[in-house]
């Protein structure tokens, strides 16, 4: 089965989905393909920080601009997709009240609105920060959900012609001569492999920027940073909180619907494929964040999870396709003579947009196309649909318990329809793209119950298709799920992780698959 | 509608422990009859981490709690289930506001005192059909429910214009509660005398409703005032260093702990430590020996239902225990959690028909055991249960005080 | 302030055990806790040691597994600990619901997960599941009630499935306690036996979810048994356990009857210890802290999960008596790579360690409270999980630390 397109993406984060739709609305045809589903890559694994760039103003002022200026466009074009919790920049007394000056007068240099707060005034706010606090500032960070960013973004682009193909990897770059005229594909599911013929190949990978470009000799100098946050149980504040200081490891917690999000980290990563949150880490953030809100210590931690970020050695890119300081477009036609193949990296979440935007301007140029610019104003589907926790939990207040459905996640309070609608779309293919679809499993037992319900589901739709069960998929969940869960095993995290070992392993008796074991799995 | 004017509840910050182990699913009994309240783990720290201070509630089933706390106690991870309930009902009622019927119904030592007085009129007027009809429909009080009847002169009032005793013992002080006073004055009147019987000297010092209505509708504020109120008229005994009994389980449950634990009350714990329910306190007398008090044998066969607000005091079964020393009684424990009727809950139109469900079990215990007598130390729980039976339902006191060496006449 | 002669600490199948081992040997004792312990969640059978292969007879197995493991609970009570043991156990449920070996060594019985767990002694209302074939058996799921995913047992299992919508009710989460109530109405299981009855296809066993009934199991099964002309079983699966729901009941039911003071819902949060004795234990039920004394206790406060043991950041702690508890090294050590590791998890060795008579000791060996004995889980050097142990350690250990605490 080989395919055809105008324009290859490479990468299904929030850039390349990000280009596919601005392609997309400028009327030009693409193809993307992702190895693992949406936001396999850092895309997936951020605070989920919608960035005021407050954060920068003092040292790095371009980017703050950049950050601002998208963050009142994604306010924009995604307001379904954020939660406008607004952030505070908090200063204890080792911060310093220099700083915080310095901090509020960056800030208005740079058009970030800030709102100067005694600390009787922040503590009412937000109770649970540290008593000792000197001050405060308010800023429009936000909360953002990337997943629902970069479907939104897939799925605009795939209502205007775009196709997207999942699950599927790039496992080599095809040369007609000194042009990429393609790229050979493996789909991970079926195994099946094939070519996809194309005039343009965007290597929208991020860290895995250099695993596409080594596939045709090339590299660029790119760094991997692995970083690491911690999810509590229960959302520890209204809004952002951030240390007044200069930008260092374990200074920010990001509310997220029902969790709040501890980070982060910055460690030098060598493997993309594995790396884990280790007890160090997780001692270190605690510790540290501890220092805004003293109870800390004592609070109760759901999972932790690490992405790896992809910085650029900046100096030494070649090319003044440069756009910005913190994100680079290399054409790799005149860098290094294989034309066809574009690069994108760098940047960061919130810059999604831009670099997107940058990337199309480009290849317009390229393709003699005059067409502007218009994610920038354009709202992506499903904006103005906004639902908030509350909504979620009026949903059992429906009298008859036939209107209010299975609720599948007793914590999340996930239906079964939901499932059912993501089912229907047909696009899922393997478990974790349903988790990645719905907020299942991601509350206090982490799916400890739910899965099991859910796998239920998914065989009563199998055995209509004459299909055996197997638990395996059962167990892969659960081997996943345990790499975000063992770092952060104490207190009652631990208790909880008693109860759903003791529920598999033991009542339910699933082990590792090994012949001749006593009883164990399969009958 | 009544609107309450207080300031938005603020959650407070309650453990976050449960590991979602659903044990508190196997006591509730309210979601083990009705698919619309979702049960503990739903209900209390499920919905609690979408809760917000600053939201709108929405969550009305809420109010189909009972408070019985049976789920507490079966929690192994100490969440205070129905601490958690309680506050989101309390932002729910007071968003949404309380009906005038409730308004009324909690303020039953008011009315209560006036209805004595009428007795004569009211009571017939309570088992009119046409006036449930009506009470029914305006006020959505079910007239399904038999309603209890008043008596005059109330227990206050027989105490205090009874001839007086010749004291010289112990003193002990007692919270007789609203429903002894103005509708079972007996059990008030046996307790007394069991009392005396004992060597004790009882004194009745001025008190009001201990407010556990007003908390069953989430008015906090109601039973605040009512708490301190009744903090400050038993200062005096509390200082003088004379123990406070109670005979209602529901009443002490709201003394002792409730006072601090929920709503925070100053002198709450002073008041704590020297509370006492009256059987948890005869039974220690005899336990220490302090007592010459041998009961008479009484041959019968009785059912003692355990009240789910005394399980919640934590001081095991003294009525039970008590019982059991009445020689010649076949006194068993009646297997059966909740007797459904949740105080004033099950009078509601829309709450009826659940607590007729929880209280089948019950019933079906009674059924198996076929007791002569039915005994339990909660007045809602001997409504409810002589309104499912049919059969004469008591105090434990009551049978107590006919098993007294000497039994006491009165008028 | 009343005397006890023994005071248990914990309300699971330890420590109910334990008192009511007591209760029977004329003591006067007060049992007091917080929770139902794993009864509720996990326990539906009563696990002696799953490991040992159904081929092996337990009289052979657990004397050889005994002497390996010399530091296992098993090693302080001895093969004839847990006989004497199990047989009070089985005599707490006369027939018709009783719990029987099915054979000298353990049975397989189906799971929720449709895999199959080794067991030993099993409750009349799942027994025919030790015998059920593939082809002869039939898997009704009910629906609406989520937490037995009956397709997914039948696929597994290999044998045919049907999914029941329930006679009064549609499509909603029925919580298993409901369900099983239902059950207890004769009208309510003769029509789920009709409906049973209907789908069958000439099946000789029936499998269920384990909601047969809260109150009358046995008349439920035997209901079901005779309508559909099929051996009936059920199958347990996500907590609660309404299995373990009866067994719990019917130990207060027990307990209270023979005068023992049944206390549940607080935490015993201080222990008062003088000399190497305790002299009571507190118990807090806000604004309130009580005091209680006795003779000798028995700490049957679970692992974790029962808030026996506790984890903080670095180390594992007995909350309560403060007792040294054998730690699996550093936090970083406590659980394997993978969630499904080769062997278990090196924390589930940690608990108590005790002498022979099951009183805490130190890491010399030395006895450290003398009138203090630990029972069940909280134990070390088990693993409840993988052993397939749990019940057994908890009825074996509550039996002899009960018999050892009141011969002293």
């Amino acid at each position: 089965m080989d395919l055809r397109t105008e324009v290859l993406i490479i990468g299904g984060g929030a850039t390349g989905a990000g280009i596919a739709r601005d392609l997309a609305l400028r009327g030009i045809p693409s193809l993307l393909v992702e190895k693992g589903d949406f936001t396999s890559g850092a895309s997936g694994r951020n605070q989920g920080l919608l960035h005021s760039g407050a954060r920068y103003a003092v040292n790095d002022p371009e980017a703050a601009r950049e950050c601002i200026s998208e963050n009142r466009i994604l306010r924009r074009i995604a307001p379904h997709c954020i939660e406008p919790t607004d952030g505070l920049f908090v200063s204890l007394p080792e911060d310093g009240p220099e700083y915080r000056a310095n901090f509020i007068r960056a800030c208005e240099a740079v058009g970030i609105d800030t709102l100067p707060l005694s600390p009787r005034e922040a503590l009412s706010m937000e109770p649970r920060l540290n008593p000792k606090i000197i001050g405060a500032v308010q800023v429009p960070d936000g909360a953002i959900d990337p997943f629902t960013l970069v479907v939104e973004n897939a799925r605009d682009a795939e209502s205007r012609g775009a196709r997207f193909l999942i699950h599927t990897e790039v496992t080599g770059l095809i040369r007609d001569g000194l042009r990429i005229a393609g790229v050979r594909v493996c789909d991970r599911i079926t195994g099946e492999e094939y070519a996809i013929a194309a005039t343009w190949v965007i290597n929208a990978t991020g860290a895995w920027a250099n695993r596409i470009l080594g596939l045709a000799g090339l590299k660029i100098a790119l760094a991997l940073s692995k970083g690491s946050m911690l999810i509590t149980n229960t959302r520890l504040s209204e809004r952002v909180l951030n240390r007044c200081h200069p930008p260092a490891s374990g200074d920010i917690i990001v509310p997220n619907d029902t969790v709040s999000i501890l980070g982060t980290t910055s460690l030098r990563a060598e493997d993309m494929e594995h790396y884990e949150v280790t007890p160090e880490e997780v001692t270190f953030l605690v510790v540290e964040l501890s220092r805004m809100i003293p109870d800390l210590k004592g609070e109760r931690f759901t999972r932790a999870y690490a992405g790896v970020r992809p910085l650029l050695q900046l100096e030494e890119t070649c090319d003044d396709r440069e756009i910005s300081r913190s994100f680079a477009l290399i054409d790799h036609g005149s860098c290094d003579g294989i034309a066809g193949l574009v690069t994108i990296t760098g940047g960061k979440l919130m810059t999604y947009r831009l670099m997107a935007e940058k990337t199309v301007d480009f290849l317009c140029e390229r393709m003699g196309l005059h067409v502007p610019c218009s994610t920038h104003v354009q709202r992506l589907p499903g904006a103005g649909q906004g639902h908030t926790l509350k909504d979620r939990l009026a949903r059992l207040r429906r009298q008859t318990p036939a209107a209010r459905g299975e609720i599948l996640c007793d914590c999340e309070l996930v239906p079964r329809e939901a499932v059912d609608a993501i089912l229907r779309e047909g696009k899922v293919r393997e478990l974790q793209d349903i988790l990645h679809r719905t907020r299942l499993a991601k509350g206090t037992c982490q799916g400890g119950f739910c899965v099991y319900r859910l796998l239920g589901l998914l065989n009563e739709l199998k055995k209509d298709k004459g299909s055996g069960g197997s638990n395996v998929v059962l167990r892969g969940f659960l081997e996943e799920r345990w790499k975000g869960i063992r770092p952060v095993l104490w207190g009652t995290s631990l208790k909880e992780e008693e109860l759903i070992e003791s529920i598999y392993k033991g009542l339910f008796n699933l082990a590792p698959e090994e012949p001749g074991r006593q009883g164990g799995g399969e009958a | 509608m009544t609107k309450a004017e207080e300031k938005p509840i603020l959650f407070p910050k309650l453990p976050d422990v449960c590991v979602r182990c659903a044990t508190c699913m196997t006591a509730c009994p309210v979601s083990r009859v009705t698919p619309r309240f979702p049960g503990p783990k739903q209900a209390g720290p499920g919905a609690q981490r979408f809760r917000s201070a600053s939201e709108a509630s929405v969550d009305d089933w809420i109010e189909l709690c009972t408070s019985c706390h049976l789920c507490d106690m079966v929690c192994p991870a100490g969440v205070p289930i129905s601490e958690l309930n309680l506050m989101a009902k309390a932002k729910y009622l007071n968003e949404r506001g309380r009906t005038f019927r409730d308004w009324f119904l909690v303020r039953s030592d008011l009315f209560g005192e006036l209805a004595a007085r009428f007795s004569k009129i009211v009571n017939p007027l309570m088992k009119n059909g046409a006036v449930r009809r009506l009470l029914d429909a305006l006020l959505r009080i079910d007239r399904r429910r038999d309603l209890p009847g008043y008596e005059y002169p109330t227990f206050r009032r027989w105490f205090r214009t009874r001839p007086a005793p010749e004291g010289g013992g112990r003193k002990v002080a007692y919270f007789y509660g609203c429903f002894t006073n103005t509708n079972e004055t007996d059990v008030g009147k046996a307790a007394v005398e069991i009392m005396e019987a004992h060597g004790l000297t009882v004194i009745v010092p001025p008190q009001r409703c201990c407010g556990i209505p007003r908390l069953g509708v989430g008015d906090l504020r109601g039973a605040r005032e009512m708490g301190l109120r009744n903090i400050d008229l038993l200062r005096p005994t509390v200082r003088e260093g004379i123990d406070i009994v109670f005979s209602s389980t529901s009443c002490g449950l709201m003394l002792r702990h409730e006072y601090s634990r929920i709503l925070n009350l100053p002198g709450a714990e002073e008041l704590a430590g020297r509370l006492f329910d009256i059987c948890e306190f005869l039974l220690r007398l005899h336990e220490e020996e302090k007592s010459a008090v041998t009961f008479r044998p009484l041959s019968m066969k009785a059912a003692y239902f355990a009240p789910c607000h005394l399980r919640s005091l934590d001081i095991g079964l003294p009525a039970l225990e008590l019982l059991r020393l009445i020689p010649g009684l076949d006194v068993r424990l009646l297997d059966a959690d909740c007797c459904g009727l949740g105080g004033l809950y099950g009078f509601k139109k829309e709450k009826f028909a659940i607590a007729e469900e929880i209280g089948k079990d019950l019933t079906e215990a009674v059924d198996r055991m076929k007791p002569d007598i039915i005994l339990t130390d909660c007045e809602g729980c001997r409504m409810q249960i002589h309104h499912l039976t049919g059969l004469k339902v008591l105090h434990p006191l009551q049978l107590l005080r006919d098993a007294l060496p000497q039994p006491i006449a009165h008028p | 302030m009343k005397r006890f002669d023994l005071i248990v600490i914990g309300t699971g199948l330890a420590g109910l055990t334990a008192a009511r081992t007591a209760v029977e040997m004329g003591a006067k004792v007060l049992i007091t806790g917080r929770g139902m312990g794993a009864l509720t969640l996990f326990g539906n059978t009563i696990d002696l040691l799953g490991e040992i292969p159904p081929e092996t007879e337990m009289a052979e197995g657990i004397p050889r597994w005994i002497a390996a493991h010399p530091e296992h609970p098993y090693a302080r009570t001895g093969m004839e600990g847990i006989e004497n043991a199990l047989a009070d156990f089985r005599g707490l449920f006369p027939p018709p619901y009783s719990f029987a070996a099915l054979g000298p060594g353990n049975s397989l019985l189906p799971t929720g997960a449709g895999t199959m767990r080794p067991t030993y002694l099993i409750p009349a209302t799942m027994a025919a599941g030790a015998a059920m074939t593939p082809a002869g058996t039939l898997i009704v799921g009910l629906r609406g009630f989520k937490d037995f995913q009956g397709d997914t047992v039948s696929l597994h299992l290999k044998c045919r499935g049907v999914t029941l919508s329930l006679p009064r009710y549609g499509l909603e989460g029925l919580t298993a306690l409901a369900l099983a109530r239902l059950m207890d109405e004769a009208s309510f299981r003769e029509r789920l036996g009709e409906a049973i009855r209907r789908q069958m296809a000439g099946e000789l066993f029936i499998g269920l979810p384990a909601v047969l009934g809260f109150r009358n199991p046995a008349v439920v099964l035997k209901t079901l048994e005779e309508i559909t002309g099929a051996r009936v079983f059920e199958i347990p699966m996500l907590p609660p356990s309404i299995p373990g729901t009866r067994v719990f009941h019917r130990f207060r039911e027990e307990l209270i009857a023979k005068g023992a003071d049944f206390r549940m819902g607080h935490l015993v949060s201080g222990a008062n210890v003088k000399d190497g004795r305790c002299e009571g234990i507190t118990v807090q039920n806000p604004p309130l802290a009580t005091e209680y004394r006795a003779d000798r206790y028995i700490l049957a406060t679970g692992r974790f999960l029962g808030g026996g043991l506790w984890a903080e950041m670095e180390r594992i702690v007995e909350p309560l008596f403060h007792i040294p508890v054998f730690q699996p090294g550093e936090r970083g050590k406590w659980f394997g790579e993978r969630f499904f590791n080769p062997k278990a998890h090196p924390i589930h060795r940690a608990g108590i360690v005790t002498d022979a008579d099951l009183r805490p000791v130190d890491e010399t060996g030395r006895v450290i409270l003398e009138n203090v004995r630990a029972a069940g889980s909280i134990l070390a050097h088990h693993q409840a999980i993988e052993e397939k142990s749990r019940e057994g350690i908890d009825i074996a250990t509550g039996f002899l630390a009960a018999q050892r605490a009141l011969a002293s």
